[in-house]
């Protein structure tokens, strides 16, 4: 086979990979943190995208300025939901939380489909591109829209795990994943812990969705392929993991385009359910299942 | 220090703790004993904010701090080292003591309280890189107790320190919590270990199946007829 083949393949798949892993990081940390197995996330990825379009179309923005209006107001979206739903859900669920928090984002999924579709119609809003170069990189051109969501995904986590690390906030984010009685007993107040930890998801999907706008225009069903794809990447993971989710995020998306070349459109999922049930089956802890709970460690 | 009158709790519908009323003043060092499944745990959790008492009342410093959510009363300047210990155990040893000192924003004091406790327990400097989950029983013990003292707190709570450990780790917790009260801490200490607790408080109440049946000194306790027989196993 063609070298330049290969290298074309492992070029995109490797791209949408860092879409993936910013999408499932942000699955991740709230599965960790908030035992929520969240399928809603997709919408805040159309959420974001939708706001892009309209800060640089109808505002005529910059690109920059365009992405960051996408992440606050995806942050603030998840900020709300958080206080609005989960928050008395949680007061209310005793033993019952991760089936009631998971049937919520269902449902939220479906409402926030159809807000979507009341306000902004059947409509594919999408842009040709937010830079108007080519980047030319081992002999390939790519459109500079690619290269930089990439690095967006790439810069988004990096300044995850900064805030994680260093930071007050980040490190007792990380104490409620590991022990919620733990973290309640040195006075962190989980009520705002969970709230920024929902926002910080949602974060990551709007920005993702607003950085592939050129790639997939804002649609209200748009959300479902990256939900998929990126419930794949915990799934095989192994769900609240994070750096777990970056490495699953490459893994998949070089997995997909690869499948996709070889065995076409139709069956590039068969082969990537495939993937998971083996995996399942075999290891089903998931590829970085470990015994102690922590969301990155 | 700490008044709490008629204290009503338990789960659900199952009742656990019936009108247990109890005080601490400020430098004591009292016990709450009794056998397997009499409340005591109960008690903590409901002092502490990790269950809310359905009735009675809880008053801190004069505040009233019943129904406060765990991360107020820890605020308020109660430390409650449960018997699980809850510790964060995929961070380091300095990670868990730092986070003790969540509350505190003045880098000094906590700088000077993490010295505090290197020096209360020197293992815990020498393992300050390592994961908490990775200690031994005994310096997971101790951990708990740092990360307790790290927000300085006006009461110590601590429940079931000699739970799991060897008989000589046991008498080092025992050494640690009379020093500890030694430099002037107020400690509530829960124990099955009746005689060596009884040794080392000043008082100690009695609870029996969620009601507090005596409350003396130490020292008369240790004497009682009736705990002799039933708690400290001598005739």
């Amino acid at each position: 086979m063609d070298l330049a083949i290969i290298q074309d393949l492992l070029m995109t798949g490797f791209l949408r990979g860092g879409l993936y892993a910013s999408m499932a990081v942000g699955l991740a940390l709230v599965f960790g943190v908030m035992n929520i197995c969240h399928f809603a996330h997709g919408e805040y990825y159309v959420l974001g995208a939708y706001c892009a379009y309209f800060a640089f179309v109808t505002l005529g923005l910059n690109p920059i300025l365009s992405l960051l209006v996408a992440s606050v107001l995806s942050f603030l979206a998840g900020a709300i939901s958080e206080k609005l739903l989960f928050y008395p859900l949680r007061k209310r669920s005793k033993g019952e939380w991760i089936m009631n928090a998971f049937l919520l984002t269902a449902g939220l999924s479906v409402v926030l489909q159809n807000l979507f579709r009341v306000f902004f119609g059947m409509k594919y809003r999408g842009i040709t591109q937010f830079w108007k170069t080519t980047f030319h990189v081992l002999g390939m051109s790519l459109p500079a829209d690619r290269i930089i969501a990439f690095f967006i995904a790439m810069v988004a986590i990096a300044a995850l795990w900064l805030f994680l690390k260093k930071t007050r906030i980040g490190r007792a984010i990380r104490a409620v994943s590991q022990d919620e009685n733990g973290a309640k007993l040195v006075g962190i107040n989980l009520d705002r812990i969970q709230t920024l930890t929902f926002a910080l998801g949602s974060m990551l999907a709007g920005l993702g969705g607003a950085s592939m706008l050129s790639l997939s225009p804002a649609y209200p069903y748009a959300g479902n392929k990256p939900l998929i794809s990126s419930w794949f990447v915990v799934t095989i993971v192994g769900l609240g993991n994070v750096p777990g989710a970056i490495v699953g995020g490459f893994i998949v998306g070089i997995f997909e385009s690869v499948s996709f070349f070889f065995l076409g459109s139709g069956w590039q999922d068969v082969a990537s359910l495939t993937l998971l049930i083996l995996l399942l089956l075999f290891k089903p802890t998931g590829l970085f299942g470990t015994q102690i709970k922590s969301v990155w460690e | 220090m700490l008044e709490i009158e008629n204290l009503q709790a338990g789960y659900d519908r199952l009742q656990v703790l019936w009108d247990v009323s109890m005080h601490i003043r400020e430098g004591e060092f009292v016990a709450l004993i009794g056998a397997n499944g009499a409340g005591k745990t109960t008690t903590l959790r409901a002092i502490a904010g990790l269950l809310t008492p359905q009735g009675g009342c809880v008053r801190f410093l004069g505040e009233n701090i019943t129904g406060y959510p765990a991360h107020r009363i820890c605020q308020a300047g109660i430390s409650f080292i449960t018997e699980e210990l809850n510790l964060f155990q995929a961070m380091s040893v300095e990670e868990n003591l730092l986070l003790g000192a969540y509350l505190c924003r003045n880098q000094n004091l906590i700088k000077t309280n993490l010295d505090k406790v290197f020096s209360f327990f020197p293992i815990l400097a020498e393992r300050r890189k390592q994961l908490a989950g990775t200690l031994s029983g005994g310096e997971r013990r101790m951990l708990a107790l740092g990360r307790g003292l790290m927000s300085n707190p006006r009461l110590l709570v601590v429940d079931e320190p000699s739970l799991g450990l060897a008989p000589i780790i046991v008498l080092t917790v025992f050494k640690t919590l009379q020093e500890l009260h030694a430099q002037g801490v107020t400690l509530l200490l829960v124990e099955q270990n009746v005689t060596n607790t009884l040794q080392i408080t000043d008082r100690a109440y009695l609870l029996e199946r969620g009601k507090i049946t005596l409350a003396a000194s130490s020292k008369e306790l240790l004497e009682n007829e009736y705990l002799k027989e039933t708690y400290l196993g001598k005739r």
